[in-house]
């Protein structure tokens, strides 16, 4: 039943040790989607590093040429350069506005595989720009719009453009690969196994060696916040994972991008740990044993939502992880900030971070003496009192694993914070996690304690039995059921 | 509610705050008064009250730094800045909450415009609104046209807006000039609340008189506020004009004069008054044998007898002292003196005691300098308030006594430094370095009149139009000096003074260890072993 199976994802002594940590799978997915249906109408503002005095824009705005698509499709398979140009440019222009970008029709000319073509044209520089920001355009629409684009057979000519002597055609190709990896696995690594890696992560290391990124100029900044979205990508999705020696790549890149000191660098950075920390414990081991789970931590505690958020949700996959993975990450110091994200004012931070407080309640009774140690118990208590509905819910689940997991003195610490009562014993409003934990907890807490009668006092003392009582009048009959069955069981003898 | 008055050293200052004082009498505001002689001062001053005061008045103090920055106050604290230091530092000048400043309305700040040099952070705001929701980045993005030109177009203009601004601000900040005295402001403030009394507009004369015997206001700018005042001066002393004998002993008089520019002749003999004026001795060069010589004949040309000359002036003949002025004048005419006669004011308490403006600044700027400290360090400061009371002519002729000591002694510097040659050319500016410490007003008044001195001395034509920069031993234990930059002496110099950007600069680029101290911007401490390096910055600086 429902109980049992939830139990099974647990880690606890005498459970399938792979079954222990929860995963989050439904709530990612389920975020995903959401994310995936907005991303064609929301912008993301990034600053353009490059398209910069170079371009002689203002020259080119004052004589924008209106073509027809027939003249389009007319000027793209001519032989005159020039008309070539202009009609790339005319399409890249209908793409790059903000309102309605006609994908579709521009697809439907079939033009593409010659705007796949002047990727290739190295004495036209602005005929290469023009048609990678079209395709990166095309490529940034639906897996259908991704698919046209990559079977035109754009991702070779754009990883050889990585390494244009233009920046700027160089960073367009950069932004393209980014959409054409975005799209799921298959074009992940399809990109990974055409080597697109190694130029990419060339463009962070050589010419600008570690420790001087943070003297880069502002056109770099724009420059490196698209190669590190690109690498986030890569890092990205599922069913499959990015091969492994791919991961390993890019991994020592991550660790210094996420020491840059620009805020979207950083967060982009920390997604992409979080996706590679989103996976088995193996997955995990090779980011914890990069040694970057300090400066997550220190990340953790920033106050900027975008650095927070990926770093709480890379640290809380680690968590997931061994015994040891959680200890390194305890030994990090993600003890001190988690109370402080416990009371957080938004409801996200205050779920994923009891989400990830659950999971370290569910380690052996050492870890979870630093809980108790480090101050966990009383944001805890005031999350259960009076956090947001579903980080309520974690915290429950917290508590249960703490039981669980406690030794006696433990558990009664737990009970004296006001933890105990305060959980199991309210009327919760979710009537499904009342009853499997008030059934679960009590009998677990009772017997391993091995001191039925002092844990029944301990719940009299603390006026729980008159709730409990209360909980026999409650509507759904699984928690009348188990409320019965608690009083029958501990405190029939009176 | 009190009120706390934070008022600087300088006898202008004083004599805003007496009006001011005069004013909440009237009002019965309470009111705590703290001397600051610098900016270490008025942070502790303000540290240590402001749990306990709402309101603040600064007196010629606050108006050029970035107050709210500097003193981080509550919110609910405010700040009534009277202050002559220009240009007010533009913060100061477009907080309309905790900043109100006192400033003539007819005073030309120049301020730049508040869209020159604020700008709403709306791009940037922009920006982090989308970002700041801590969400997963989008798998894929397109890119915008709209985007790179607007941003590149956004970023050109504010690069340009910015490089716009910072010369605006460099032209506002470069020059540091002295405004309105902060004591005729205080009267105009009392005469629009119709509270203007005698004794407050003989302090508001004061104070102009202060800011002209400092050099610190063109002679144009002299002239003018003399005007202003005049008018202040009939209206209220107009009854008495017709009938002198009405005088009463208890009554007091304000009489605007042309008077003699020679400093406190009337309370010392003219021959002393004479060699330890500056525009004179400078003027006949009296540091060398030659200018002695040439003062006997200026006597001579006079037909005064030297020994009428050299008593005290009070005592000398009525015969001698009816046309005296006159015959002074045309004989100082004679020997290149042509601005010895100045417009002023002269003040009689009762029948005895007369005294011209500029012979209470000298008095009382010296009683605020006198080293022979008795008690804490604000005693001196009270006691030279307290002179500018009516009932206080002890501590007035003390005022006076002290005066003249410290006059002689700049004089006497004057002339060792010139004969001795110490003053010396660095190529963009001249520079003196005395071996002895020196008081910060002291200093000031010996660096103009040494520069007008060398001016005098000296038949380098390019040196006279130079600026001079003047250090002195400050601390010797903690081995630092004290150095002051004043603007060149020339007929048509507007007073401003670009040495306290300069110094700043300076500083900056070679890391010399230098605390900006002074309300001045122009006066700096420094270390001792930073001198050097911080000279060879400054003339590369301004070469």
């Amino acid at each position: 039943n429902n109980h049992s199976e939830r139990m099974r994802k647990f880690k606890n002594k005498g459970k399938d040790a792979a079954a222990l940590r929860r995963q989050r799978a439904e709530v990612s997915i389920e975020l995903r989607k959401a994310k995936k249906d907005e991303q064609i109408l929301k912008r993301r503002s990034i600053l353009f590093g490059l398209v910069d005095e170079n371009l002689p824009l203002e020259e080119k705005r004052d004589e924008i040429i209106q073509l027809s698509l027939e003249e389009i499709v007319e000027a793209v398979n001519g032989s005159n350069t020039m008309l070539q140009l202009q009609a790339t440019q005319a399409t890249r222009r209908m793409l790059s506005r903000q309102k309605d970008p006609p994908i579709n029709q521009i697809i439907e000319l079939g033009i593409i595989p010659k705007l796949v073509e002047f990727l290739t044209r190295a004495d036209n520089a602005p005929l290469q720009f023009e048609a990678a920001w079209a395709l990166t355009n095309i490529a940034s629409g639906t897996s259908d719009h991704t698919k046209a684009v990559v079977e035109g057979g754009a991702i070779p000519a754009f990883i050889s453009l990585l390494s244009s002597p233009h920046m700027h055609i160089s960073e367009q190709s950069v932004w393209a690969l980014g959409n054409i990896a975005g799209d799921g696995p298959l074009y992940r690594d399809a990109l990974i196994n055409r080597n697109a890696i190694p130029p990419l992560l060339a463009l962070v290391s050589p010419v600008t060696p570690v420790n001087n990124l943070h003297f880069l100029d502002l056109t770099a900044v724009g420059f490196l916040r698209n190669i590190t979205w690109t690498l986030s990508n890569l890092c990205r999705n599922k069913n499959p994972y990015p091969p492994l020696d791919a991961v390993k790549k890019i991994l020592p890149v991550l660790i210094c991008l996420i020491e840059h000191e620009d805020k979207d660098i950083i967060s982009d950075s920390c997604w992409a740990i979080s996706y590679l920390t989103d996976g088995s414990n193996d997955r995990i081991q090779i980011v914890v044993d990069t040694g970057i789970l300090p400066r997550l931590v220190e990340l953790m505690a920033r106050p900027e939502l975008i650095i927070m958020t990926p770093a709480l949700r890379a640290i809380g996959n680690v968590v997931t992880g061994t015994d040891e993975q959680t200890q390194a990450a305890i030994d990090a110091g993600v003890l001190a900030v988690l109370p402080h994200l416990l009371r957080h004012a938004k409801p996200t931070i205050q779920k994923e971070a009891a989400w990830a407080l659950s999971n370290i309640a569910a380690g052996p009774c050492w870890q979870i003496q630093q809980l108790i140690t480090c101050g966990l118990l009383p944001p805890l208590v005031e999350l259960l009192d009076k956090g947001d509905f579903k980080a309520q819910k974690e915290a429950v689940w917290a508590v249960a694993n703490f039981t669980t997991g406690g030794t006696v003195e433990q558990v009664v610490e737990l009970v004296r914070s006001g933890t105990y009562s305060e959980d199991y014993l309210r009327p919760v409003t979710d009537a499904r996690i009342n009853t499997c934990l008030l059934g679960y907890l009590v009998s677990q807490a009772a017997e391993k304690l091995g001191e039925t009668e002092r844990l029944c006092l301990l719940v009299e003392e603390l006026d729980g039995l008159e709730k409990i009582e209360a909980l026999q009048t409650h509507d759904n009959n699984m928690v009348y059921r188990a409320a019965l069955n608690i009083i029958e069981k501990y405190f029939s003898g009176e | 509610q009190r009120v706390l008055l934070l008022v600087a050293s300088d006898v202008d200052a004083l004599c805003a705050c007496k009006i001011l004082q005069a004013l909440f009498q009237c009002d019965h505001v309470q009111y705590t008064l703290v001397p600051v002689s610098g900016w270490q001062e008025l942070e502790t001053a303000f540290l240590e009250h402001k749990d306990q005061f709402k309101y603040f008045v600064f007196i010629n103090c606050g108006a050029n730094v970035d107050l709210l920055e500097i003193l981080q106050p509550e919110e609910d604290t405010f700040f009534f800045v009277c202050d002559s230091h220009r240009p007010i530092n533009v913060v100061n000048v477009y907080n309309d909450t905790q900043i109100k400043l006192l400033v003539k309305q007819d005073d030309d700040l120049n301020v730049p415009a508040y869209d020159d040099i604020f700008r709403d952070e709306e791009d940037e705001e922009e920006d982090s609104e989308n970002e700041s929701d801590g969400s997963e980045p989008s798998e894929k993005r397109r890119r915008f046209e709209e985007d790179v030109i607007e941003r590149t177009m956004k970023r050109r203009q504010r690069r340009e807006w910015e490089a716009r601004r910072r010369e605006i601000l460099f032209d506002y900040e470069q020059y540091e000039y002295h405004g309105t005295s902060s004591a005729m402001v205080m009267f105009d403030l009392a005469w629009i609340m119709s509270k203007d009394l005698n004794d407050m507009l003989w302090w508001a004369i004061v104070g102009l008189t202060d800011q002209w015997v400092q050099d610190k206001i063109t002679q144009m700018k002299y002239v003018t506020d003399i005007g202003i005042l005049q008018r202040h001066v009939s209206r209220h002393n107009h009854r008495n004009e017709d009938d002198e004998n009405s005088l009463s002993i208890d009554c007091m008089r304000i009489a605007f004069e042309y008077d003699l520019r020679l400093a406190l002749y009337q309370h010392w003999s003219l021959y002393e008054s004479l060699c330890n004026t500056s525009y004179t001795s400078a003027s006949l060069k009296l540091w060398s044998v030659q200018g002695q010589k040439r003062l006997q004949e200026f006597l001579a040309d006079m037909g005064l007898p030297l020994k009428q000359v050299k008593q005290k002036f009070n005592s000398m003949d009525m015969s001698l002292k009816e046309n005296l002025r006159e015959m002074i004048e045309e004989s100082a005419n004679k020997f290149g003196m042509k601005d010895l006669r100045v417009q002023t004011f002269s003040i009689h308490f009762g029948f005895k005691n007369k005294f011209s403006a500029s012979d209470i600044v000298y008095a009382t700027a010296s009683l605020m300098e006198n080293i022979e400290k008795e008690g804490p360090e604000t005693t001196n400061f009270i006691k030279a308030l307290d002179s500018l009371s009516r009932g206080n002519l002890d501590k007035l002729h003390q005022g006076l006594d002290l005066a003249k000591k410290q006059l002689r002694a700049i004089q006497q510097t004057v002339a060792s430094c010139i004969c001795t040659n110490l003053v010396i050319s660095q190529g963009p500016f001249l520079y003196c370095s005395l071996m002895e410490h020196i008081c910060e007003l002291s200093l000031c008044l010996l660096s103009k009149y040494l520069l007008k001195s060398f001016v005098c001395s000296t038949k380098n034509k390019r040196c006279k139009l130079l600026p001079l920069v003047m250090a002195a031993p400050m601390d010797v234990e903690q081995g630092t000096v004290i150095m002051v930059g004043i603007p060149p002496e020339t007929e048509s110099s507007d007073k401003k003074n670009f040495f306290g950007r300069a110094f700043e600069k300076a500083a900056d680029s070679t890391n010399s260890r230098t605390l900006h101290n002074h309300f001045d911007m122009s006066i700096i401490e420094l270390k001792t072993e930073d001198r050097s390096k911080f000279l060879d910055a400054l003339i590369s600086l301004l070469s």
